[in-house]
Parts: C-alpha cells; structure tokens; sequence
C-alpha cells in the first residue's frame, strides 16, 4: 500500500497553494492580524470556490465524500502557508459534527451555507480536562418540556467568536467519567444566556471561551444522543486532531526549510554555521522527527479510512507531533539565534501553530499517559499497538 | 493473482510446528544483543533453508519467495508469534545479497549454497583497532606475492569469529594515495589458514561475541576479490546498504515492550502501588510505544516497500532511530527489574541450561540487554556518523 498522494489530492494541495501564496503571503497576514481581522474574507471564498469548504461532507448534502486522507492533504499545506482560516474549527470540527447528524431540511440548509462559505461553524468541547474523551464532559443537558435546557462552560472553542452555530457537547445523564449519556446539540450563536469572551489564540486563529446560564433549546436541537453522541463527537474530534496535526506537520516542513536554508547562509567565524557538526546533528534530528510525524500522519489518515483507528492511534500521532514539533520548533528558534526570537520572522509563527496543535485536545503528555494505559489493558502486542 | 493467505499462514504454521525446536524457542528469548545464540539459531537458519524459506526477500532465481507482501508479512508475523529466533545478518543480508550483485559466476556457484544452507557462515572484518567509524584508516595489509596476498594486521569487533569458517573483509592493498581508494574486499575461505588467529572479547555482559582477529603472514589468493583490486570501498558502500535499517523494526520492538508493561504489572512501585498503575511508568511506556510505532510507520511510507521514491536518508534515519529506542526501552527494562535485575546469571542465560533464573526471565535478561544494546549506536557507522549522513541531505 501506498502513501503518495492521489490526483485529486494533489490538485487541491497546489489549489490551496496557489491561494494563500496569492492572497496571503506572510507580510499581508502580519497586517491582517494587526488589523483585528479574524480571516481573510478572499481566502475563504476562494476555498468556497475550490469546493474545499464542502470537501467532507456526505454527497447527498452538497459535499465531496472526502476522505481523512483529503483532509490531512489539505491541512499539510494550510500549515505550512500559516493559513489562519479557520477550515478546522467551521468546516472539520463543527461541519463534521453536523453533516454526521441525520438530515433535517434547516440543517441541510446550513451545511450548504458553511459550504458556500457564507456561515460559520465551531465544535464546543473543551471544558478545562484537556484529553478528548468524550466521557469527560461535565456540562449539563436538562430535559425542558419538548427542549432542553443548557448549563456549563466550555473552553477554547475554536472559531466561536465568529460562528453563527455551536455544536456543543453536553451531558442528558449520568456523571463525569461516563461516555454514555453524552450528547450534541446545535446551539444558535446569538442564544439567550450564552456568555461569550473572545479572544486570538498565540498562532493567529480566533477563539472563545462560552458560558452556558440555562441556555434554552428547542427539540430538534439535540443533533446525536445515545450511543451516537460519543460516536459523532469522536468522529469530528479523530479528524479535527488529525487536520491540526497534519497542519503542524506542514509548520515542521517549513521550518526545516527555513533553518536549513538559514544555516547554510549565516556566517560565524568566517563560515556558515551549517558547517557546524553541533548544529548539523541538531537539523539531523529536526529531519527526523518532521519524517516520522509525517509517516505517522499518513498511516494514521489511512487507519481513520479504513475505519481501523482505535482512540490510541490518535493518542499516537498527538504524542508524537507534540513532542517532536516542540523539539523541532524550539531548534528552529535556536539555529536562528536572535532572530529566531522576534515576530518578525515566520519561524516564530510557525512554532506557535505547533504548540497550538500540541496542545489542543489533549497535551502530547497526556496522549502518552493514553497509550501507556491502553496497553496495559491489552491482552496482547497487537491489541496494544 | 491474489494467493490465499490463509492457507499459507497455516502452512507456516505447520512449518514452524514441526521444525522450531525448544531450544530455538529458548536462543529467541535469551538474545539480548541483535546476536542470536549462535549453534541453535544456525540449526533454524538450515531447517528454514531445507525449506526454501532462509532468505524470502532474495530474487527469486537466487532462492528468495515470490511472495506478497501481504506474504513476507504473515510470514514474519508468525516467527514472531511462535518465537523463532532471529538469523543472523552476516551470511543472508550482507554477504549473500553481496555476491549476488558483485560476485563473479564463479564465487556465485562456490559460496552462495553454502551461505543460503548455513553449513558456513562468514564472519565480517571491518573494523581494526585504529579504524572505527574512520573505516577508510583501517591498515590490515594484503601483500601481493604470486597468485597470492600475504595479510598482516589485525581486526577488531569480529562478531562471532570464534564460531565462522569463512570471513569477508576489507584489507589495505596500496598504502599511497587517497586512503578509500588503496582497500581492497576479500573473501577468506578458511579461518583455520595458517596465521589466522581468533581471540574472543569478553562483552560486558559476561559472554563473548566480538573478536579480536589477528594475521601473521596469512596467505589468501588473489581470486578471492569482490569488485576490483584496490576498489573495496565501493564494495563495501554497497554492502552497507544492506547492513543499515533493513527490515521491519517493529515487531521485535513491541514484544520487548509488551514485556515490560507485564513485568511492571508484576512489580511494587515502591510507594505502595503497582508500577503498571504510576501514570510516570504509564507515560514512559506511552511515549516509547508511539515511537515504535512511529518507526513502523516511517517504514511503511518511506522504505522502498513504500512503493515510491526511497528517501536516500532513509537507512541512516532508521538505523539511529531504532538503536535509540532499543536503548530507551533497555532503560525502562532495567528500571523495571530493579534491584532483581543486578545478580550475575551466567549459567541461566545458557542456552539450554538447567538453572533457572533467581526470579523472571524478564528480570534476567533485563541488565544484559541494556549492557549489550550500547553497542547498537557504536557498530555499523555509529549514530553520530548518521547524523552526519542525516545532515548532509538537508544542508548539502
């Protein structure tokens, strides 16, 4: 089996490409940022253009049937382009939770809207535990008449500052540590009691954190409950996790790139500093870890499509691209010494969207912690690994 | 043509029913360096060539398997599964492999039934005392004299000298010039020649494995050349493909770490819980289990099975890669065995010994796989080396 990208992929990476070296190129992000902008408004309605804001959704609901591979193809070259529009949080996080729903006529209607790229989308999840799962959720469903009632905090929401719609995760029974019971509603952005503080996260992509004071919901707002809940949730969370790392794995390649080409330019001594074993080992070690990320990026977008992937693959690929891109990133910083330091520099940028990644959905220490358990739960090597 | 894998896993298993004895099983389990015991695992390594399995990965026409991948995979899976050792490099990835692309017709039909049965096996006399990862240094001289060269010198780290009959090694034919241009590659067919002198090194773990060889006016014929006079260093590059970063990494690497996760579950914490329970063991074994499992990873999609390109840096990559981890992973396994892991077993780490271990296996074999898994960042260009490799790539 193998691991090249396919015709169709390809053409959306140098779709993409094309895009954001067009339209965004690092000095007119810097100054989009300045500008409190949250994206940019030319780079989305190219990606609606692509078909890129559809690209997972089913295609009796507008979208293109595609795979986690497609998603980590496109996020590759998002991340190494520092895009910060916001395609995880509206079209993978909060579309995919949504488009995995059962159809209704209004939420059809907003998928198409997210495809044509006129509404956005954000997955509420986070509640201050870090780890994914599921079963973690605290925040509370109640059953009001025909609707519900919602009451919690949730944080990090990516997206949330600009999404007309929220998927949250809630809890309809049982108590924190108990998957079942978990649950996803479709919450109006402009709901009442849902508090919002937003906020930029350190790379550049906006973000809030929501509070829920008895939130009122009508019946046709509980999105998945059952076992579904938990299944829909980790259906969007697997790929979202899988698009951030793919992203992060496109910063790696870049800042190699960009230390490599720094290295072999700057002269100390009379000589370019790339010529120092010290060093040399240092990017010996960056190459590395860029090429097992990747890999393990690749194997586990395939595991995902092939509906192989257990939570523990992607504890995997968290753990390694947290670790590794951190390690990475701060060499990056180190070859470039000074400059490496500053914001004027990419280099910085493409360090922060790796901690981001990182970090989001569970630290790579946790992911460790996962893995180290699972196996001891296995019975053998290959339920383990 | 898609062959039915089913029916050819349980034609290995047969296989390995009837031919993989307990004392192979036993040399599988006491290995503790990439050196499997050596009289068992040559017994396996001629039960497998009776079958026509000791090399699948030969051309077919040189007596490899016209496998699927698929195939080479159940294939592997079950010697994992049932415990088979691991054969030994010298004779089916090094030399063998070697003559097949470099051999002349003549060599071919003179060592290569030899080298594929196991009834010889070839020891390898690279490095020298002076000539380490500074390989082109070495100094061992092959003298011409007639149809003859007359070798003086000495080799070090001959893994298993003391057991081979054959040796292939690198000697220095012209001592002016450029240093790689004056090594020429050579087969010895007797290691009983007169002035061939063997003396076994003692490894830290207690047991020798390595050589010390040493030549006093030994006499080999000039026939005995792979590639040109004066041209070994080619050779020798071409043999390191093969040496470094070949097969799977994995499966070996996951056994040793289902190990230790079973041992920690045996072993108090010393806090008053189980080890397997401490979410610092649970990490630990967590972040060591993604980097296996990333190594496999980097195989499936970057190893020339990986169906595109072959990354040029790929052998380095998995070479210092995977002498890391092996190292990572002896370290939590001494960590594991604790104080069980410090009384000298000498005699319960024979193969075929009636002295069981004080405690586990597991808490015996511990200390000697971390002592001997020091070598694997050394031999073979050490990992500095490949990280020079690694760089060069990137950086030009």
């Amino acid at each position: 089996m193998g691991y090249a990208f396919t015709e169709d992929q390809e053409f959306f990476r140098q779709s993409v490409e094309r895009c954001l070296t067009r339209e965004m190129d690092f000095s007119k992000r810097q100054k989009l940022l300045a500008a409190g902008e949250p994206h940019s408004k030319a780079v989305w309605a190219a990606f609606a253009e692509m078909g890129l804001l559809g690209l997972p959704f089913p295609e009796a609901r507008g979208g293109m049937d595609g795979s986690a591979a497609d998603l980590a193809a496109v996020c590759e070259v998002m991340g190494r382009r520092m895009a910060v529009e916001p395609y995880v949080s509206t079209v993978i996080l909060g579309g995919l939770a949504l488009a995995g729903a059962p159809s209704t006529p209004a939420r059809d209607a907003l998928l198409e809207e997210v495809a044509a790229g006129t509404e956005h989308l954000a997955l509420a999840h986070e509640e201050g535990h870090g780890t994914p799962e599921p079963a973690r959720v605290a925040m509370t469903a109640a059953k009001s008449g025909a609707g519900w009632v919602l009451s919690g905090e949730k944080r990090l929401a990516l997206g949330a500052d600009i999404a007309g719609w929220l998927v949250v995760s809630a809890r309809v029974s049982g108590a924190p540590g108990d998957e079942s019971g978990v649950a996803l509603f479709l919450v109006p952005a402009d709901a009442q009691g849902l508090g919002k503080r937003a906020y930029r996260t350190i790379e550049g992509r906006t973000g809030a954190h929501l509070s829920f004071a008895d939130v009122t919901l009508s019946a046709d707002a509980l999105l998945a409950d059952g076992e579904a809940g938990p299944a829909l949730l980790r259906h969007a969370l697997d790929r979202g996790m899988l698009a951030l790392c793919a992203e992060a794995v496109g910063a790696m390649e870049a800042l190699l790139a960009a230390t490599a080409d720094y290295a072999n330019g700057r002269k100390q001594f009379g000589v370019a500093i790339g010529s120092f074993q010290a060093l040399r080992h240092r990017i010996a070690d960056m190459y590395m870890a860029h090429q097992r990320c990747r890999a393990t990026l690749l194997v586990t977008a395939a595991m995902l499509d092939a509906g192989e992937a257990q939570p523990r693959h992607l504890s995997i690929l968290k753990a390694q691209v947290g670790r590794l891109g951190r390690e990475l990133g701060a060499s990056a910083v180190q070859v470039h010494g000074g400059m490496g330091t500053t914001d004027e520099l990419e280099v910085g940028h493409h360090v922060k969207r790796i901690l981001s990644a990182g970090t989001l959905f569970g630290t790579d220490q946790q992911h460790r912690r996962l893995v180290g358990r699972a196996m001891g739960r296995a019975r053998n090597a290959v339920e383990a690994l | 043509m898609t062959p039915d894998l089913d029916a050819f896993r349980a034609e290995v298993r047969a296989f390995l029913a009837a031919e993989l004895t307990d004392e192979m099983r036993e040399a599988a389990v006491k290995s503790t360096s990439v050196f499997t015991p050596f009289a068992p695992c040559m017994a396996w390594q001629q039960a497998l060539a009776a079958k026509g399995w000791a090399a699948p990965r030969w051309p077919v026409e040189a007596g490899g398997c016209d496998w699927t991948d698929a195939q080479h995979d159940v294939f592997e899976e079950e010697l994992q599964a049932a415990g088979a050792p691991a054969l030994l490099p010298h004779n089916l990835k090094m030399i063998g492999p070697l003559l097949l692309d470099l051999g002349t017709p003549e060599q071919k039909a003179k060592y290569l039934p030899g080298i594929y049965s196991g009834t010889d096996f070839w020891c390898q006399g690279y490095s020298e005392p002076g000539a380490g990862s500074d390989l082109a240094s070495l100094k061992c001289a092959a003298a011409p004299d007639g149809d003859e060269y007359v070798l003086n010198g000495s080799k070090t780290w001959t893994t298993y000298a003391h057991h081979a009959n054959r040796m292939f090694l690198l000697v220095r034919t012209r001592f002016e010039g450029k240093p790689q241009q004056g090594i020429t590659f050579l087969l010895i067919d007797d290691m009983k020649t007169p002035g061939i002198e063997v003396r076994p090194i003692i490894a830290l773990d207690g047991f020798p494995e390595q050589c010390e060889v040493f030549f006093t006016d030994a006499r080999v014929p000039r026939a005995n050349i792979v590639g040109a006079e004066h041209d070994g260093w080619t050779v020798a590059k071409h043999l390191l493909k093969y040496e470094r970063g070949g097969g799977a990494p994995a499966p070996g690497l996951r056994r040793k770490l289902i190990q230790v996760q079973r041992a920690a579950a045996a072993r108090d914490d010393g806090f008053g819980g189980r080890m397997s329970d401490d979410p610092a063991f649970q990490e630990r074994l967590g972040e060591l289990a993604a980097e296996v499992e990333s190594l496999d990873h980097l195989f499936r999609v970057c190893s020339p099975r990986g169906g595109g390109e072959m990354d040029p840096a790929y052998p380095s990559m998995m070479k210092t890669l995977s002498a890391d981890l092996g190292q990572s992973i002896a370290a939590l396994m001494i960590e594991v065995a604790g104080t069980e892991g410090l009384p000298r077993q000498l005699e319960a780490l024979e193969v075929g010994s009636d002295v069981d271990p004080l405690s586990s296996e597991f808490d015996m074999l511990a200390m000697p796989y971390w002592l001997n898994a020091r070598a694997t960042t050394i031999y073979a260009g050490s990992n500095e080396i490949q990280r020079d490799l690694i760089a060069r790539r990137v950086l030009g």
